[in-house]
């Protein structure tokens, strides 16, 4: 036993000392990679921060390190640096064997300690820990006490430790430990590895080199395996292929198999390309030239080629797509000065698009001015005199509703919905005289008569007949006698719903009406009334009143008739026809027109609007404007068709007001948006040739209150002055 | 004469009792007004400045005169004419008479005293110290227009504080008024109607009255003008129209029972009948020329009359201008008529009198408002004219591109109706009452 230990020793010592002295470099080197591993062992035990690298200036700590290590490693070391750190053998005489022996002193174990011995401190075992997830403790230490659990924040707390620790997004909660634990670099590149489909072993290397066991250099086998002759069949020929052969043979004799068998080549090999028929399609076209440089793309070209200053910089200000030509003219002095072509991939590029994508037809871009689309009309300078400023104001308290011009054009009469009526001069605008009434004033219109002079005033189911002051007596007289006859016309046979009053002559006063007429109760206020021409017939029409919404009254005969036993739908306007007897119905879509001496319908006009809020026809009598409340003006030829010949959208709000100047080729439309449009509407005797509107200006000065504009628009006759009533109260007049 | 500035070589020319002798001056072109009228001063050696405007090519200098020079294009080696006037010093409000109606008609022609009618059909009579001296209801219906007859003869035998007043109104119908101021012998103004005119059968918008006194024009909405003498009838010319009893019981009652038969119905020498739309504005030629009367109308025509023969001499036809009032300048050479739009344009009437050439204007005066009334001083060069936008304008015709001043009567947009320049004195009337404006001193009067 002891000799074999001593022997054991001996080969102990003789294995220390030769690798020691016969590969020294060597094993240096196998020391070192050693140590890597060493090193990777140990952080994996230990610290997980920082691989440790080793680097040639390392400090003592290292060095001391490193010598552990390589005592871990079992090398002994004889280094004479290291002799103080390492642990000596001792030299001593068993007492057993009396021999000399070597005895080191007892590892001590703690600087050498394993985590895993450690203790603990919850010791419930491997369990699934969310059976403690309701308790207060975690599990219980060896003494058999509660591992509570630690205190943890709240919600925000964890936010913050998010933010301010940066490792925190890679570290989990322990449940046994009930602490966040950092994942180490090691577990991180286990999830890198996995994450990226690679082995998640670190070490393993998947191309490590092969090492050549049984070929390779220096293996080839020379001496035979086995000593036996070569066989027979390694030299005699095949009796079976033999007998293949004959069979293949035969066949051909027999003529089974046909060798050689010739080719159809029916198409010749070669032919001439250009001697078949064009197809039916159009050739290619043929792919375009490059254009021939011209003398500016020259490398000295004259100096007139060459591009002036304020010629380069307009060159280089416009875009690439906009140059006239793409290259400067630049002039060299000689050929070998001429730099490199810094454009000639470029141009090859284009050159390639050129012939293979580019279209080859060139297309002419379609250069249309905008101008010439738009129609050729007179310029509104040619056409004055029309008006174009407001010359004076008259104030309502209320909304201006509606207002009347008398025939002479000298004088306005106003109302609003405050129950006041104006009158005043066109030119001055001083309120001469005021009449009040109860409840808004509907409507107002001056009878066309010139030898008599007086208007109508519409107010709740009524209509008061007024005569203006200072008139001259035979007018006065005449206008009175018409009005309130002395003897009057005998009553007709069948009795009609709407009563015609005269005060009596006595109790006659400026300021009360000379005859009223009351319509059939509840039929609401009068939102329109128009004249006939000759001044004998007026026709109203009124809101409310589901029956008899339209009435015409006969002034000479003081009578009142409805002339629509049924009316479909709401009636909204109606105007008679300046020169034949023609009355114009509007409904809140349509205008019908009737022939009134033969009752029966002549037109139903569709305008095409969806609900109609003003009409008025030409004094020619051909022409009709129908405007609605959804901004559309229609102009009607009523030779033509039923369908508007034109539509003008020009407004920006419902258009609420429309009337045609009874001389001046104009006409006028107002609307909520608060402005005025005048247009120039010259109408041709000439059956061939249409109207020419044009539209001429737009007034502004009303303001809209109450999401109303200009609510009534009237000419002065006469003159080029239009008079406009606003829901602002105001009544402009406007001038040429 | 060298200078390191630029310089401009000039002639003054004047039509003002200062002139300098006709001489070539070099002047520096960076100078303005105020050293050419110092340079004029000094010329001349007054011994009482008084500063002087001045029109280089009819145009009023007011930047220095070379920017003047390069905005016209003209360059430094022309010689200039320059003419010289007095200067016109801004308008001074003196006396701000509120009205309860609006103001149609002004005249300041009575020493002491404004006169004033308004559309309440009252005439108003009020002293230099804005006291109302007298207040006569004349027509029941708005008066349109006023107008003083001058009696000459009257004047030695007659006190001097009664006066005839001619008025024209929306009631068909004008008519003379004596007034009578009180004075030592009358302590208490006094007004009766004398005569009421009646021809017209629409309202009359103007009435006027010869320098002498004998005659007057009235013009009415229903295109006639009548030419009456201003002899009060002793009895009615014009027998009463035919009115029924109700008419004449109201009439009666607002005479408030006085003896109807005071007022004489006259009825005119003689009817002008050409014009065909409203005639606004009728006037008698200047002194010396009276046998000549002018009017205008609605239908863009100024027309000259005989009016001894009562025929149409000639007629200035514009182009859709409606007129709407007219004035003659002192020396009789131009008419300027307002218009409705916003013009007021000049007409030669001379040449106009002489052939019978289309007539063309000779100038226009731009507004910004429809300009309603004029009135010319005793210079042919300066008109004012009031417009519904509430100003005031003094313009010089020999420098027509923008008025020299102007004021503006009242606060607010408030129309100017009439306005009458006399002695020193704009009086305005208009929708904001009455107004009186020192201006430019009428020398030669």
């Amino acid at each position: 036993m002891t000799v074999q230990a001593r022997s054991s020793t001996k080969r102990k010592q003789l294995d220390h000392d030769e690798p020691f002295t016969a590969f020294d470099e060597s094993v240096n080197m196998e020391m070192l990679s050693d140590e890597e591993n060493g090193e990777d062992v140990e952080s994996d035990n230990g610290d997980v921060d920082e691989f440790p690298e080793i680097d040639e200036e390392s400090s003592e700590e290292d060095e001391i390190y490193l010598g552990e290590e390589d005592e871990a490693s079992g090398q002994g070391s004889d280094n004479g640096e290291e002799l103080d750190i390492f642990p000596k053998a001792k030299t001593i005489v068993s007492d057993i064997t009396s021999q000399e022996k070597r005895v080191y002193p007892e590892i001590e174990p703690e600087y050498d300690s394993d985590s895993s011995t450690e203790d603990a401190p919850n010791r419930v075992g491997d369990i699934p820990m969310h059976w403690y997830d309701d308790l207060p403790h975690v599990g219980y230490d060896m003494d058999g006490k509660r591992v509570l659990k630690a205190a943890r924040g709240d919600e925000l707390d964890r936010f913050l430790e998010t933010v301010e620790d940066p490792n925190s997004w890679t570290s989990a909660f322990d449940k046994k430990a009930q602490a966040d634990k950092p994942l180490t670099a090691e577990e991180l590149d286990i999830i890198r590895r996995l994450h990226a489909n690679e082995n998640p072993d670190a070490n393993y290397d998947p191309y490590e080199p092969l090492s050549e066991w049984f070929t390779g250099k220096g293996k080839e086998e020379i001496m035979p395996l086995s000593a036996a002759p070569e066989p027979k069949r390694r030299w005699v020929p095949s009796k079976w292929e033999h007998k293949k052969v004959m069979k293949i043979v035969r066949a051909i004799r027999q003529g089974r198999i046909l060798p050689n068998k010739a080719k159809s080549t029916s198409q010749p090999q070669f032919y001439s390309i250009w001697s078949e028929s064009s197809s039916s399609h159009a050739p290619p076209l043929p792919a375009p030239k490059p254009p021939l440089p011209t003398n500016s793309e020259s490398y000295n070209p004259p100096e007139e080629y060459l591009p002036a200053e304020e010629e380069k910089k307009q060159w280089e200000e416009t875009d690439p797509e906009d140059r006239e030509r793409d290259y400067l003219p630049q002039k060299y002095s000689a050929l070998r000065l001429v730099p490199g072509y810094d454009r000639f991939i470029k141009d090859r590029f284009n050159r390639q698009l050129d012939l293979y994508m580019a279209p080859r037809v060139q297309r002419v871009k379609l250069n249309i001015d905008p101008d010439s689309l738009i129609p050729k009309l007179p310029s509104p300078n040619s056409l004055k005199p029309f008006p174009v400023y407001k010359s004076l104001q008259v104030v309502h308290g209320h909304m201006a509703r509606c207002i009347s011009v008398s025939p002479d054009g000298a004088w306005v009469v106003s109302g609003d919905e405050g129950g006041v009526v104006g009158l005043w001069e066109v030119n001055v605008g001083r309120e001469i005289k005021k009449w009040k009434f109860d409840g808004k004033i509907g409507s107002i219109e001056w009878c066309p008569r010139t030898d008599t002079c007086y208007f109508v005033v519409g107010t709740e189911d009524m209509l008061h007949f007024l005569i203006p002051p200072n008139l001259p007596p035979s007018v006065l007289q005449l206008t009175q006698s018409t009005l309130a006859p002395s003897t009057l016309p005998p009553a007709p046979e069948t009795p009609s719903p709407v009563k015609w009053s005269t005060p009596s002559s006595n109790t006659w006063t400026d300021d009360s009406a000379i005859l009223t007429v009351h319509l059939p109760s509840s039929s609401g206020l009068p939102t329109q009334i128009t004249w006939h021409r000759r001044g004998d017939y007026l026709a109203s029409v009124s809101i409310g009143g589901s029956q008899g919404a339209v009435w015409i009254h006969q002034v000479s005969r003081r009578h009142s008739q409805a002339p629509f036993k049924k009316v479909r739908g709401k009636v909204q306007l109606v105007l008679f026809h300046p020169m034949k007897p023609y009355f114009f119905v509007a409904t809140q879509q349509y205008v019908r027109m009737y022939n009134l001496s033969e009752q029966k319908l002549l037109k139903t006009l569709q305008p095409g609007i969806k609900w109609i809020s003003s009409m008025d026809v030409h004094p020619s009598g051909d022409h009709l404007i129908v405007g609605g409340y959804d901004r559309k003006l229609c102009w009607f030829d009523l030779e033509l068709s039923d369908k508007p010949y034109k539509v003008l959208r020009y407004h920006t709000r419902a258009i609420r007001s429309l009337h045609f100047h009874p001389t001046y080729p104009l006409f006028a439309s107002s609307s909520d948006d608060g402005a005025i449009q005048i247009f120039h509407a010259r109408v041709y005797n000439d059956l061939m040739t249409d109207p020419l509107i044009v539209p001429l200006k737009i007034l502004r000065g009303h303001e809209v209150t109450k999401g109303l504009g200009v609510l009534q628009v009237k000419w002065c006759n006469r003159h080029p002055w239009l008079v406009s009533g606003g829901a602002d109260g105001a009544v402009n007049v406007w001038c040429s | 004469m060298a200078s390191s500035t630029t310089s401009c070589s000039v002639v003054f020319t004047t039509q003002t009792p200062y002139p300098l002798p006709s001489q070539k001056y070099v002047i520096p072109t960076s100078w303005k007004r105020y050293h050419f009228s110092q340079l004029i001063n000094k010329a001349l050696a007054l011994a009482k400045p008084i500063p002087f405007d001045f029109l280089v090519k009819g145009e009023l200098l007011k930047t220095s005169l070379g920017e003047w020079c390069s905005d016209n294009g003209i360059g430094e080696e022309e010689t200039l004419e320059i003419e010289y006037i007095e200067s016109v010093m801004p308008p001074q409000k003196m006396s701000d008479i509120p009205h309860d109606d609006w103001v149609s008609s002004v005249s300041c022609q009575m020493t002491g005293h404004f006169l004033t009618a308004s559309y309440d059909g009252y005439i108003r009579c009020f002293d230099y110290s804005q006291k109302v001296v007298l207040s006569t209801l004349a027509h029941t219906a708005p008066i349109t227009s006023l107008s003083i007859i001058p009696e000459s003869k009257f004047a030695s035998d007659e006190d001097e504080s009664s006066r005839l007043v001619a008025t024209s109104s929306h009631d068909l119908s004008a008519q003379i008024t004596r007034i009578s101021l009180p004075s030592d012998s009358t302590p208490k103004s006094e007004s009766k109607d004398l005569a009421k005119l009646i021809l017209h059968t629409a309202p009359v918008s103007s009435v006027t009255s010869n320098s002498s006194g004998t005659h007057l024009l009235t013009s009415s909405w229903d295109t006639l003008i009548g030419l009456w003498d201003t002899s009060v009838p002793t009895s009615d010319e014009v027998p009463e129209a035919p009115i029924n009893e109700r008419e004449r019981k109201k009439r009666r009652k607002l005479n408030g029972g006085t003896n109807e038969s005071a007022i004489k119905r006259k009825a005119p020498t003689m009817v002008l009948r050409s014009h065909t739309a409203r005639v606004s504005r009728v006037v008698f030629g200047n002194a010396g020329s009276e046998n000549t009367a002018y009017s205008c109308g609605f239908d863009s025509t100024v027309r000259l009359w005989d009016v001894e023969n009562g025929v149409c001499t000639h007629t200035i036809t514009a182009s859709e201008k409606p007129f709407l009032d007219l004035a003659l300048n002192s020396d009789g050479h131009t008419a300027l008529a307002a218009s409705t739009d916003r013009t007021v344009t000049l007409y030669d009437v001379r040449e106009a009198s002489s052939s019978t050439s289309i007539s063309t204007s000779s100038g226009v005066l731009l507004h910004t408002a429809t300009p309603s009334c004029l009135s010319t001083g005793a210079t042919p060069y300066q008109v004012f004219t009031g417009a519904y936008d509430g100003a005031v304008r003094l313009w010089d015709l020999r420098s027509m591109k923008s008025a020299i001043t102007s004021f503006r009567a009242w606060s607010g947009i408030k129309k100017v109706l009439s306005i009458d320049w006399r002695r020193g004195m704009v009086g305005v009337g208009g929708e904001g009452g009455f107004e009186v404006w020192t201006a430019v001193e009428d020398i030669h009067s």
